[in-house]
This record gives C-alpha cells, sequence and structure tokens, in this order.
C-alpha cells in the first residue's frame, strides 16, 4: 500500500468506525427480526419471509406503500418545477443577488422541522391564518379543509425538501457553457427553443441527482407526514415507528424498513447509471 | 457591394473602453481576419456582430441592412467558438441538423443538407457519434459544419484553432480556406497568431486597446506597417530602448549602441529628446563581412560583432553587439553570411524605411 492510500484510509477510518458501531451493526442486529414470524404480540419461531410478502399481498401494507411513492414522486416533481426556474433565475442573477437569493433558499433549513410543521398548522387549520383571510375577504363561507390531508402532507415536504433541489441544480446549471448556449441562439433558435433543446438536457445531471435526493428523502421522512398528515394517514416511515414504539411488531417493522432502504438503494443505483449515460457534459 | 459594414462601432463596459470606432467594409466572399494581443478588444467585435455583444455606438450593417438592434437568433450569421460549444447531449447529426430545423428544413431535405454539411468537413460516417466521443479536430469540423449548414450571410471564427496542436493548426488552416473558397461565404476571423492571419486572410485587421491600427492585404501589413504598433507586431522585430536627441536644424537623432548614430527627418519623429523604441525585423537586417558593400541610399551600416549564432533549419539567427545595443538577425542558411564565427566583425545594414520608432511603447 503506498502513502497516499494509507494516508487516506487513516483519514477516513474515524468516520468508517462510527458508522460500522452506529449504523451497520445495528442494521446487521435488526436483519435476523424482520425473518422472524410475529405470532400473538411477541416473535414467533422458525423463520419466515412471511414479513416482506405481506407488504404486497396484504391489501393495507400494500396501499401504504404505494401512497409512499406516490407521495415522493409527487414531492419529488413539485420541488422540481418549482425549483428549476428558482435556480435558472439564481444562476442568472448578479453575484450579489445571487448571494442573498442562495441564503434565502438555505434559510428554512435553519429551522427545525417540527418548528416549521407547527407553523403550517396554525397556517393551515381550519381557523387558521389561511382559512381566516379566506373568509374576510369573502372567498368562502365555510373553512376550506387544508390540514391533515394529502395537501398539509405535500406543502410540508416540498418546503421542506425544496432547499435540497436548488442547491442541487444551481452547480449544474452553472456549468453549461455560456457559449453553447450562445451557439443556439446564433443558429436562430428562440429563448423557448434553446431551454427545452439545450439547457435542459444540459442541466439532467443536476435535475436527476436533485431528484433522487428529494425523493429519497421524501419517502423517508418521518416528522412532517406524522404532524401534517393526521393520526390515521400512513407512510413507511410512520408505519415502521408505529410498529416499533406502539404496536411493538418489530418484525413487521424491520421488514418495512429494510424494503425502503432495499428500495432507496436500487433508486440511488440506477440514479448513478443514468448519471454516467449523462455525464461527459463539459 | 460590400456585405458587412461596421460604422464607428465602439464599446464601453462602465468606463473601459474595449473597443471604439471600429469601422469596416468587407465585401461579399472575403476572408478577413482581425489580428491583435489577447484583450485588444477583436473577440468584442466579432461577438456584437453575432449580436453577442451589445454595442455602446456605432452601427452594423449586413448587405445594406442595419441589424445593430436584432437578437443574435434573427441575424442569421454562423459562429464558430474558441470552445466549439458543440451541444454535448446531442449526436453530430442532430448538432448539424438544429439549426437547419430552426429555418423550418424538414424530412429529406433535412437528411441531404446535414450530410452535405458533414461531407464538406469530411466527417461522413460520423453523424452517429456524440461529440466527445470525437477528437478535438473533429469537433471543430462540426462546430464548422453546424454554423455553415443554414447558410449564414457571415460566418465569425472566434480563434477557432487556438486549443489545437501545432500539426493539427496547419492542417485545419489549409482545411478552413478549402471549405470557406468552396462554400464561397463571407468570413471573419479573430486570432491572436499573426501567421495564422496573414497565410489565410485576404485583408488582415491589426487591432490594439480596442482601436483598428490598420486593415490591409497581409503584403501591406508586412511591408508597409501604418503604425509602430503594426510594425512591433508582425514578423520577428527587435525592440530596442534608444536614446534620442534633436539637433539645431530640426533632425532627430537615434543613437543605437555607442557608435551607430541614426538620423530621422522632422516627419518621422513626433517628440524631440529623451528615450524610444527603435523596432526593425530580424530578416530586414543585411549582414555583411565588409562596410562598403552595404552602400545605397538610407542604408545605416553599423558596426557590430556577433556573440551568439544559433542554426534553425532554413534560417541562421545571430545575436549581434552594436556596443550598448543588441539586435537579433536571421539570415538565409544558403546566404553568404551564414557561417560567420562567434566574436567576428561585422557590419549590419539598417534601411532607415525599415526602421520604426515608438514613443509611446505600446507593448504587444
Amino acid at each position: 500500500m503506498n502513502r497516499l492510500s494509507s494516508s487516506g484510509v487513516a483519514l477516513s477510518a474515524p468516520l468508517s468506525l462510527l458508522l460500522l458501531l452506529v449504523f451497520l451493526v445495528p442494521l446487521a442486529l435488526l436483519f435476523p427480526i424482520s425473518l422472524q414470524p410475529f405470532q400473538d404480540g411477541a416473535a414467533g419461531s422458525g423463520l419466515t419471509l412471511g414479513n416482506y410478502s405481506e407488504l404486497v399481498t396484504d391489501s393495507f401494507l400494500r396501499s401504504v406503500v404505494v401512497e409512499t411513492l406516490l407521495l415522493g414522486l409527487v414531492v419529488t416533481l413539485v420541488c422540481l418545477v418549482l425549483g428549476y426556474p428558482l435556480a435558472y433565475y439564481i444562476v442568472q442573477a448578479t453575484p450579489r443577488m445571487r448571494l442573498a437569493l442562495t441564503l434565502l433558499v438555505i434559510f428554512p433549513m435553519l429551522l427545525n422541522v417540527v418548528v416549521r410543521s407547527f407553523g403550517w398548522i396554525a397556517l393551515l387549520a381550519n381557523r387558521g391564518l389561511v382559512n381566516n383571510l379566506l373568509r374576510d375577504i369573502g372567498i368562502t363561507d365555510a373553512p376550506i379543509r387544508m390540514l391533515f390531508n394529502h395537501f398539509s402532507v405535500l406543502v410540508g415536504l416540498v418546503h421542506v425538501f425544496l432547499p435540497f433541489m436548488v442547491l442541487m441544480l444551481i452547480p449544474a446549471i452553472q456549468a453549461i457553457p455560456k457559449d453553447v448556449q450562445n451557439a443556439a441562439y446564433t443558429l436562430a433558435a428562440t429563448r423557448r427553443r434553446v431551454l427545452w433543446s439545450v439547457t435542459l438536457p444540459m442541466s439532467m445531471p443536476g435535475i436527476l441527482s436533485g431528484s433522487i435526493l428529494v425523493f429519497v428523502l421524501s419517502i423517508s421522512a418521518l416528522v412532517t407526514p406524522r404532524m401534517l398528515g393526521g393520526g390515521s394517514y400512513k407512510v413507511m416511515a410512520t408505519l415502521i415507528y408505529d410498529d416499533f414504539l406502539q404496536t411493538l411488531n418489530w418484525q413487521a417493522g424491520a421488514a418495512m424498513a429494510f424494503a425502503l432502504t432495499g428500495m432507496t438503494m436500487v433508486l440511488v443505483f440506477l440514479s448513478s447509471k443514468l448519471l454516467n449515460k449523462f455525464g461527459g457534459n463539459e | 457591394m460590400p456585405t458587412l459594414v461596421l460604422e464607428n462601432l465602439g464599446k464601453k463596459f462602465s468606463d473601459h473602453v474595449v473597443a471604439s470606432s471600429v469601422n469596416m467594409s468587407i465585401d461579399d466572399g472575403e476572408f478577413i481576419s482581425i489580428l491583435g494581443p489577447s484583450g485588444c478588444g477583436k473577440t468584442t467585435v466579432l461577438r456584437m456582430i453575432a449580436g453577442l455583444i451589445e454595442p455602446s455606438s456605432g452601427r452594423i450593417l449586413v448587405g445594406g441592412k442595419d441589424i445593430t438592434n436584432l437578437p443574435p437568433n434573427a441575424r442569421n450569421i454562423g459562429m464558430v467558438f474558441q470552445s466549439y460549444a458543440l451541444f454535448p447531449h446531442m449526436t453530430v447529426w442532430e448538432n448539424v441538423a438544429f439549426g437547419l430545423r430552426r429555418k423550418g428544413v424538414t424530412g429529406k431535405d433535412l437528411g441531404r443538407k446535414v450530410d452535405e454539411a458533414l461531407e464538406s468537413v469530411r466527417l461522413t460516417g460520423l453523424g452517429q457519434r456524440k461529440p466527445r466521443e470525437l477528437s478535438g479536430g473533429q469537433q471543430q469540423r462540426v462546430a464548422i459544419a453546424r454554423s455553415i449548414s443554414p447558410q449564414p450571410s457571415i460566418l465569425l471564427f472566434d480563434e477557432p484553432l487556438s486549443n489545437l496542436d501545432a500539426a493539427l493548426r496547419d492542417d485545419m488552416q489549409i482545411e478552413l480556406r478549402r471549405i470557406q473558397r468552396e462554400v464561397g461565404i463571407t468570413t471573419l476571423f479573430v486570432t491572436h497568431d499573426q501567421t495564422e492571419a496573414m497565410s489565410m486572410s485576404d485583408r488582415v485587421c491589426v487591432m490594439a486597446n480596442g482601436v483598428v491600427q490598420q486593415f490591409a492585404s497581409p503584403e501591406d501589413i508586412y511591408h508597409q506597417p501604418a503604425s509602430s504598433f503594426v510594425a512591433g507586431f508582425i514578423g520577428r522585430p527587435n525592440r530596442v530602448r534608444c536614446e534620442s536627441t534633436t539637433t539645431p536644424d530640426g533632425a532627430r537623432v537615434v543613437s543605437l549602441g555607442r557608435r551607430t548614430k541614426i538620423q530621422f527627418d522632422q516627419s518621422e519623429s513626433n517628440s524631440g529628446n529623451g528615450v524610444v523604441d527603435l523596432i526593425i525585423r530580424q530578416e530586414d537586417i543585411e549582414l555583411s563581412t565588409d562596410g562598403g558593400s552595404l552602400g545605397g541610399t538610407n542604408v545605416v551600416s553599423a558596426p557590430a560583432t556577433v556573440s551568439m549564432r544559433s542554426f534553425i533549419g532554413s534560417k541562421v539567427q545571430y545575436l549581434v553587439d552594436l556596443e550598448g545595443a543588441e539586435l537579433l538577425v536571421t539570415t538565409p542558411t544558403n546566404g553568404p553570411c551564414a557561417q560567420l564565427d562567434v566574436g567576428a566583425s561585422i557590419f549590419c545594414g539598417l534601411k532607415q524605411d525599415q526602421i520604426f520608432l515608438d514613443d509611446q511603447r505600446v507593448v504587444a
């Protein structure tokens, strides 16, 4: 081993050790639990894949998995649609404006997610700020139900994860050489055509990595769906929480946790393949 | 009728003048180079013509029509960028088709025109490759094919060969000239390489500090430099700091070393005493072993000794010492003075009309 790589090992050793102890070891201990049957409120004997197959066969669990994936997809799309123009604008802005806008984007990340969720409750409740305003200016008579449903979860998650999307998009858009866009203009392309045929495809690496990040974070989010979704709203993360801390069905919880981790890893793997395909955009 | 006319074109960035009062008139099918050191404003002029930079003053006319305020996508002017600026996510074929599609060319016509463009730059068969799978020279050809395929009225090149290695650059120079002649398109070529500019162009525009110094044929630029800047920039000139004094009857005397004094008419000088840069090309200095043979009108014979000799193939280069001043001199390998030894006493023949004096010290 040469000196450079041995010092690399030494430098990464503390983090590797920490991750091994607090992440990989518990994970390894959890895995056998996911293979135990759950009988009469306790772990049964023998090994089974039943906890996993139930995720597909049980209609309730299946609906939760589908709900989780759909939620992740919608949050990702909304973040992309809202985040791209913002990132595009930040890249074009003057250096001073760019700094101010980037700080504004980062600012929500400085607030605890619980605090932010309470903020949304205060805004979206039946007697909350938004409904009161709508009634005062006479748009509605009865309050519009905006809290503890899909809408509030979506709003909350987009609010939390939009900065991630924007921060991934900015360097990707910035990396597009100005002259490539200029070349398109000299070839008689309209602004819209340049955006569609040059800028958007060339920012694909950022779009992909931002989308993957937001999707993965969304499907594993716990606090926001729990606080803004209401008691009956279930996604995989909240169900895992319930399994472990309320119904004490560790077996089902572990299986779902591994299923979630597995899906995430498959996604990250596929996206890195895709990124390679779009790579070399220089 | 001239294709492209620039009228008093100028560009200021806040207080910094990048180009001022650029006037140019270019005829149909001409190949023009804009030559100058980096930062002289040549790329700015090119980008103003393309519409990528808005001029602060002046007008741009193409075929008599004022296009100064048109956006780049309405100008029908092609541009080849220094970085090639190919669309990396499209195939070579799609890159070339991009401009044609914007002109409404579709179907069979599109296929035929793209294939023609690829053929003219000798890239037939590489249409399905991505730009990153091509060599630098091939990418360059794609960029050219892409810009000529929509048949622009003018083609602009922004230092297109500076990213290529020397051998490839020579090939591309010839190739570019061939393509330009075949297509017959009016071309403006920006470069800082004087050999490139001289060998390729019908006319060369020398720029410095945002101002056009001379706009003439390569021969005129070389033989009749309009300013001391051009004289000091073109060829391989010597630039020697000299003492300058004025005689009572108004002539200017410049001391080149301790032994040689060169007298100039009043018209040659605009300031009297002090220091001045004397500029003369290495190849314009004639060498002789005896001073008598260097006669003739307006030739100054300067005694000197050889202090260094280097053989560079077709030429021999000497460093000669004029006691207080040094000059580089090149002479043909098969000439009479090709075999001088270090320490030999010789005479340098300096023709007065090939000597330029630079009071402003505009350094290239």
